[in-house]
């Protein structure tokens, strides 16, 4: 298949299969049946959108970006947005094949399958916009289906009061990126990112005003602190599957929006890598603080993605300030990890949410205590739950680890102490937060059955399988972490090569 | 000194963010809230067109200013339909009822 036609197909599918997906399963639903065709549709759409990226893959890491022109809008697949491709069809495939027991026989279960296909197409685009205006469209289609989402459940209080908060921070984020692109656009004329990067030599104060507006417009998304008030509530609020996307691929879209953003701003400031690595220590500690004293196993989740923000920012802040491949590469890992690690936690803290509360119709949030003795009953889900929170701790064996190792030994390759102690503060982080993650692990194998437990109802194997899946990729990655090298390397030095052209950080 | 017309669209620009901003930061009923939204991204609307004029490309700048309002009407329906959820679920439209999540 010929690179230009893979893209074309990778766009295209999901965003057409989207209302084919709501109308087979609303025709039935209307017929009197299920919404059955819509759960296989979307499992079916994502795994076909497997073959372009397939083809599309093999021709950006062996022949450099593809690029594509539709009119005066101008798309470039490269090795970033093949990263990001790669994760949101591979997770968006598991989150479906998860939701069709979760989700079956919820009010407006087409409708959710719908969106979260769309979502998933967005993203893809989102990855490949080679143009400011064209990033913001699709990160804008990205947050309105998500809003959506996360207030899927629109009889719950709690879902709603997330959603509100999620849309309104969302919207105001949106609304000073587009500022911050109106003053890129007065500047230089221009809204291509390679014309810009060209355009911006030296920093004028509307340059400036521009790169701290995408900061903090795209930040919102990204949950930098202290913008990411509507995460914990939107990621513990949604249906389960939804949390896995929003914390898996969702914010990290954000954040390679936040960062192609930036880097056609690289070289008007030299301070953009020290802003990312003030905020990533920022997200590291308020996130594994404020993880400690959550009682609800989805909030708590919540909060560990707003520090494993902060590794990753640190990572690529290192990129950014430094040039130092090394830390953009150890960040697309963790980046891709994350999504694999959180996919899997939110997935099993689903599987059991669904089996001690939803399938009995109640809609009470999954409390630590809820998990005592869970892994007599349930052995595969609590399996999972446990590697994917000692991986997100960084215990050793498991993928979570090496990416955090790959940041860590790329902070002390820039040989300035400023960064070497914030490295050494985010190990320290990495271990306090095996102080939340532990005891979960201890409550479900060391516990007595809690009666929630004894009474909860057995896991599908549908909901299972996905578990398993994530389970074995996140232990393959620990002890193999180089098989990931063949997209995060190219992808790093792509990275690496927009930032280097504006003068290195002088000091931190 | 006389007014210009890119120097009044600047001025109207910061106008609309600033009520915009001002209104998001005061008001407690949800459906202000979503005027104030409106009103920002039409000051981000205006900004893209006077943009395209600062740059001399008026017709790109009316382009994404068109886009943008495409986009922000989605946006304002969802709010609105919330809006409509939240009066059913909560009975009212006021947002210090919406903090039952807390920390």
């Amino acid at each position: 298949m010929n690179p230009t036609l893979a893209l074309t197909w990778l766009l295209v599918l999901p965003l057409v299969a989207s209302p084919i997906i709501y109308l087979a399963g609303r025709i039935n639903v209307r017929l009197g049946a299920t919404a059955a065709p819509a759960r296989w549709l979307s499992a079916l759409t994502l795994a076909a959108a497997g073959i372009p990226l397939w083809y599309l893959g093999e021709a950006v890491l062996s022949g450099g970006p593809v690029d594509m022109g539709v009119g005066t809008i101008s798309l470039r697949m490269d090795g970033v947005g093949l990263l990001l491709a790669g994760t949101v069809t591979v997770l968006t495939f598991l989150v479906s094949i998860f939701s069709i027991p979760y989700m079956a026989g919820e009010e407006g279960e087409e409708k959710y399958y719908a969106l979260l296909v769309a979502m998933a197409g967005a993203m893809v685009g989102l990855g490949c916009a080679n143009d400011l205006f064209n990033l913001w469209v699709w990160f804008e289609v990205m947050t309105v289906t998500s809003f959506l989402l996360v207030a899927f459940y629109r009889q719950q209080r709690g879902a709603l009061e997330a959603g509100v908060k999620y849309l309104v921070q969302s919207a105001v984020g949106s609304a000073l990126v587009l500022i911050g692109i109106a003053f890129v656009f007065a500047q230089t004329g221009t809204l291509n990112l390679q014309q810009v990067l060209a355009a911006s030599t030296h920093s004028t104060p509307q340059m400036l005003a521009a790169g701290a507006l995408f900061l903090i417009g795209f930040g919102v998304k990204t949950a930098m602190v202290p913008l990411h008030t509507w995460l914990p509530d939107a990621h513990s609020q949604a249906p389960s599957g939804i949390s896995a996307m929003l914390s898996g691929v969702v914010i990290e879209a954000g954040l390679i929006a936040m960062l192609r953003a930036l880097g056609c701003l690289a070289p008007v400031s030299s301070t953009w890598g020290a802003f990312i690595l003030a905020f990533g220590a920022l997200n590291m500690v308020v996130g594994n603080l404020m993880a400690l004293r959550q009682t609800q196993v989805k909030r708590m989740f919540a909060y560990s993605s707003v520090s494993h923000m902060g590794y990753m920012l640190i990572g690529f802040g290192v990129a950014v300030g430094y040039g130092i491949a090394n830390g953009a590469a150890g960040g697309f890992f963790h980046l891709f990890n994350h999504a694999l690690m959180k996919g899997l936690a939110f997935m099993a803290a689903g599987a059991l949410l669904y089996s001690l509360h939803v399938a009995r119709g109640s809609h009470d949030s999954l409390t630590l205590d809820d998990l005592n003795g869970a892994a007599n009953r349930y052995p595969i889900t609590a399996l999972a739950l446990s590697v994917a929170v000692l991986a997100l701790g960084g215990l050793p064996p498991l993928s979570g680890f090496m990416s955090k190792w790959q940041i860590f030994v790329a902070g002390f390759e820039t040989r300035n102490a400023g960064v070497e102690a914030l490295v050494i503060f985010a190990a320290l982080n990495s271990v306090l937060s095996l102080a939340y993650y532990a005891p979960l692990v201890n409550r479900m194998y060391r516990h007595e059955p809690s009666p929630t437990v004894a009474a909860g109802h057995n896991v599908s194997f549908l909901m299972a399988a996905p578990l398993v899946v994530l389970t074995l990729a996140v232990i393959v990655l620990g002890f193999w972490p180089g098989l990931m090298d063949f997209i995060t390397h190219p992808a790093a030095v792509h990275f690496v090569s927009i930032f280097s052209g504006g003068p290195a950080l002088a000091q931190f | 000194m006389s007014l210009s017309l890119p120097l009044l669209s600047a001025v109207a620009v910061l106008g609309l963010l600033g009520i915009g901003l001002l209104g998001l930061l005061v008001t407690r009923n949800l459906i202000k809230v979503v005027v104030g939204m409106q009103v920002l991204v039409k000051g981000a609307m205006l900004a893209l067109v006077l943009a395209g004029k600062l740059s001399g490309q008026i017709q790109t700048g009316q382009t994404l200013a068109l886009t943008v309002i495409v986009a922000d009407t989605i946006v304002s329906v969802v709010a609105l339909a919330f809006a409509v959820q939240v009066r059913r679920q909560f009975g009212t439209l006021d947002l210090q009822a919406l903090s039952t999540l807390r920390r």
